[in-house]
């Protein structure tokens, strides 16, 4: 009975879903008899959601942080302490951080079921498990929340959790947004699951008209999710930029910013700036299916290719939402772990800005054989080709950290390490992807999905992993299965290179993408590859073991288990409410390893200022 | 040059070798029956000539490092402090711009140039091609036949075909001509091809004619077989099919 009390936000927050939903419906009918279209159920969906939306928001806690003070009430705090405090709207940064992560793993994880279940179907030619629809619903299903995971985890995630550690502050600029932020994610997720029950979606997570605007009902379900995700994702980089900007302790010059923090400055300055584009498109699709407006219909004067135009405006800048964060915990664990300084610390930080800029002006490689005007190949070609320079420098710094280091092979080190293997394939094959001449063949084909396996899960996910583990002590207080990290570590890395290496290879053969069903002479290879799939999902396992053991029986980590020097270390794990008990003061560079009586800052501890060094001999 | 930086300059020069062996001696692709086949092979392999070397070179500079720089458990002491090693930054700096610039211009401008160039040679015959959930449409205008069953080329002609969509986005893609467009309602889109050999489906399923954009429920089984034939053969194929179109409209 006490637990359930303690779940009363959510079930207000339900409660005031299903009252949102029925106004929502009500006035959706009345403006159906207005219009006179057929398309009712469309309208009634549409309004629906946006009613259970806000009841949902309010219900779980807009009303009591933030509507009360419009009305001239005083707002009320749910902060609590105990486990509850994870499922109430909480502005505490570090408990959105657990929030956030604590979904997006279970929400991988689930995408990672599906991708188990489309193998299945993969597994020989013809049709086996899954009807043509469920194939295409299953596929598009793991795409999209795979994009999600890949998207918010980190920014999410780690970033909430760690960069007002890592700049000293004593939470965000704007809590209650950010609370805000993440508890705009649990619609879009219930969005997403309910998609079969409304005859599924079958346009991938790229969601082209027109198909996406006649589609079954499903498909408009897919584009609420997608737009309602959108939204969290502008108010996190809005969040992010003004902490950054703003909340830095004294001391904490842009010249000692630890780079995961310039990673998520970059990548929340796109957040915020590129995020309304793919909202528009996808408005825009939701308008012609709900009122008809034809923006894609060539019948009525629109065009089909105009969305793909809009929506790679933003979704290849979104890449680098994914990848700079990952490249900052990459470089971030690569540091600590070699206990040398970060090599060409500005290089880098230059290199993450200029990838900013250029990653809005590459979009239409992915439209190389869409039929847009020829002349536009060769400059869309050059430009994405010249990401490499900057892409280059992260590799340089990577590889110059490491070099003569220290290197302390712990799980997180490895998944770290990995991750330069990894990126270095994803990268080189991505060339083949930019060069008109060869994309023209491997464009939807299999060489596509592995060359994005190799940049996001490659990239991304197993930055989310070298993640977890990095801050795992920091965030939950104990330390997990070093043994286990290393299983789990090995385990996927292997069956990860032995998976998608050979869908290079079933691409170059003329398999293309997306399809239930393939020519049988690539029977055995994507038999193969489907076994290989099963067996690095089975890795997964051992994770969640080795997560929800350690967080309960795990041995207690302390303060700073890595002897790492940035500030988040510098304060109990985990952290108290604010922070630290006296704000530090930043008096030098973070990954001075090896300078001789450098510091990075004072941290104050009960009793008095004593530097970290000190600190950490306590 | 220290004893590190010459081991893995001696490792990097033998994975390059091994890799380029590699890549020139392992046949990667499926059979090539068109020109233009020919030159996007032919882009692919400068650009895994030229990626070979950069590979090895992470490969064995991570490798080595993992290999030789690991600590036994937590190291007890800090490595040497470098923040930068200019002449590094600068090699690597110059480097990676000279090869990207060099990918840009070769295969990147040249292969563009020269499929551009072989499109818009004269062309031999036209084929209108519709896409529609789910099934391709190929007419030839000039010989009047329409047919929904396959796609007939005549070896060594160079082929226009001129695409288009019924309902939403689809792909004309030829895995063994390498040429792929998209179909998209309300456009006409052009690809064109010159066959060099004859094919066809039953032999090998490279020689497809298959949608490539998702286009819903049975996209995946949304191909046509292709089969080239000769001059002669094509004539035939078409006297043929006319005729089949007469007896069809006369009855
Ligand atoms: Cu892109
Ligand atoms: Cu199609």
């Amino acid at each position: 009975m006490g637990a359930l009390r303690e779940l009363r936000w959510i079930g207000r927050g339900l409660l005031f879903a299903a009252l949102g939903f029925l106004l929502g419906a009500a006035g959706a009918r009345g403006v159906a008899g207005l219009t006179g279209r057929s398309e009712v159920a469309q309208i009634v969906v549409t309004l629906g959601y946006v009613g259970a939306l806000l009841g949902w928001l309010l219900g779980v806690g807009l009303w009591d942080v933030w509507v009360r003070e419009w009305v001239g009430l005083p707002a009320r705090s749910l902060q609590t302490q105990g486990w509850s405090r994870f499922f109430r709207f909480n502005t505490d940064h570090k408990v959105i951080g657990v929030q956030y992560l604590v979904t997006f793993v279970a929400l991988l994880l689930l995408a990672g079921l599906l991708a188990v279940i489309m193998r299945v179907e993969l597994a020989t030619p013809g049709r086996d498990l899954l009807s043509a629809r469920d194939f295409n619903t299953t596929m598009s299903l793991h795409g999209i929340i795979m994009i999600a995971v890949a998207v918010a985890t980190i920014i999410g995630g780690f970033a909430n959790f760690a960069v007002p550690l890592l700049i000293g502050a004593e939470d965000v600029a704007f809590p209650r947004v950010n609370a805000l932020s993440y508890w705009i994610i649990p619609p879009v997720a219930v969005l997403l699951i309910l998609t079969p029950f409304f005859g599924g979606f079958d346009t991938g997570w790229t969601a082209y008209p027109p198909l996406s605007v006649v589609n079954a009902t499903g498909g408009l379900l897919f584009l609420l999710a997608f737009l309602t995700f959108g939204l969290s994702s502008i108010l996190g980089g809005l969040n992010f930029i003004t902490t950054i900007v703003k909340l830095r302790a004294p001391g904490m010059t842009w010249s000692r910013l630890p780079i995961f923090v310039w990673s998520i400055l970059a990548a929340a300055i796109i957040s915020l700036t590129a995020t309304q584009f793919v909202a528009y498109g996808l408005l825009m699709v939701i308008l012609d299916r709900v009122v008809g407006t034809g923006f894609f219909d060539a019948a009525r004067g629109g065009n089909a290719l105009l969305y793909e135009h809009v929506f790679w405006f933003y979704s290849h800048p979104a890449v680098y939402i994914m990848i700079l964060p990952a490249f900052g915990i990459w470089l971030e664990v690569l540091t600590h772990f070699s206990r040398k300084p970060l090599f060409a610390y500005k290089l880098v930080v230059g290199a993450f800005l200029s990838i900013v800029v250029i990653s809005y002006l590459v979009w239409a490689h992915h439209l190389f054989t869409s039929g847009m005007q020829n002349f536009l190949h060769l400059p869309f070609m050059v430009v994405t080709e010249l990401i490499s320079i900057p892409t280059g420098i992260v590799f340089l710094a990577a590889l110059g950290t490491i070099w003569r280091g220290r290197l302390w092979l712990t799980t997180p080190m490895l998944f770290a390490l990995a991750l330069v293997f990894n990126f270095l394939i994803g990268g080189l094959t991505g060339i083949f992807l930019a060069d008109v001449a060869t994309d023209i063949q491997l464009q939807d084909t299999y060489f596509v999905v592995a060359h994005f396996h190799y940049t996001i899960m490659g990239g991304e996910i197993f930055a989310i992993f070298a993640g977890i583990y990095y801050w795992f002590p920091k965030i939950t207080g104990r330390m997990f299965n070093e043994r286990l990290g290393r299983l789990h570590f090995w385990w996927m890395f292997i069956l990860y290179q032995i998976t998608f290496i050979p869908m290079f290879w079933v691409g170059i053969q003329g398999m293309n993408r997306r399809v239930a069903d393939y020519a049988p002479n690539l029977g055995g290879a994507n038999q193969f590859i489907s076994i290989a799939t099963f067996l690095l999902g089975a890795s997964f396992l051992v994770f969640v073991v080795n997560m929800v053991y350690s967080w309960l029986r795990g041995p207690v980590a302390g303060a700073n288990p890595w002897r790492a020097r940035t500030l988040d270390w510098q304060t109990s794990s985990p952290p108290p409410v604010e922070n630290f008990q006296v704000p530090p003061h930043v008096v030098g560079y973070p990954y001075d390893y090896g300078v001789p009586g450098s510091v990075h800052a004072v941290v104050g501890v009960a009793g008095g200022a004593v530097t970290q060094e000190e600190a950490a001999g306590r | 040059m220290n004893r590190h930086t010459v081991s893995v300059a001696l490792l990097w020069l033998a994975l390059t070798a091994l890799g380029e062996l590699l890549v020139l001696r392992v046949g990667l692709f499926p059979v090539a029956a068109a020109d233009e086949a020919v030159m996007v092979d032919r882009a692919f392999r400068v650009l895994m000539v030229l990626g070979v070397p950069v590979f090895a070179f992470v490969v064995a500079t991570l490798g080595y490092s993992v290999l030789r720089f690991r600590s036994r458990g937590q190291p007890t002491e800090d490595g040497p402090p470098v923040h930068i090693h200019r002449p590094w930054v600068v090699f690597w700096f110059a480097w990676t711009t000279a090869l990207t610039l060099v990918v840009i211009i070769h295969p990147g401008f040249t292969g563009l140039r020269e499929i551009r160039s072989h499109a818009a040679r004269p062309v031999d015959l036209t084929v209108q091609v519709q896409g529609g959930r789910w099934f391709w449409m190929v007419t030839y205008p000039e010989q009047r036949v329409t047919t929904v069953k396959e796609l007939v080329l005549p070896v060594g002609r160079h082929v226009r075909f001129d695409v288009t969509a019924t309902d939403v986005l689809h792909s004309f893609w030829i895995p063994a001509f390498r040429m792929k467009i998209d179909a998209v309602p309300g456009m006409v889109t052009t690809v064109s091809a010159t066959p060099t050999q004859t094919g066809s489906f039953a032999e090998d399923a490279q020689f497809r004619l298959q949608c490539a954009e998702l286009c819903g429920l049975n996209h995946a089984d949304m191909t046509v077989p292709v089969r080239v034939v000769t001059e002669s053969e094509f004539q035939a194929w078409v006297a043929a099919q006319a005729r089949q179109t007469r007896t069809v409209g006369a009855r």
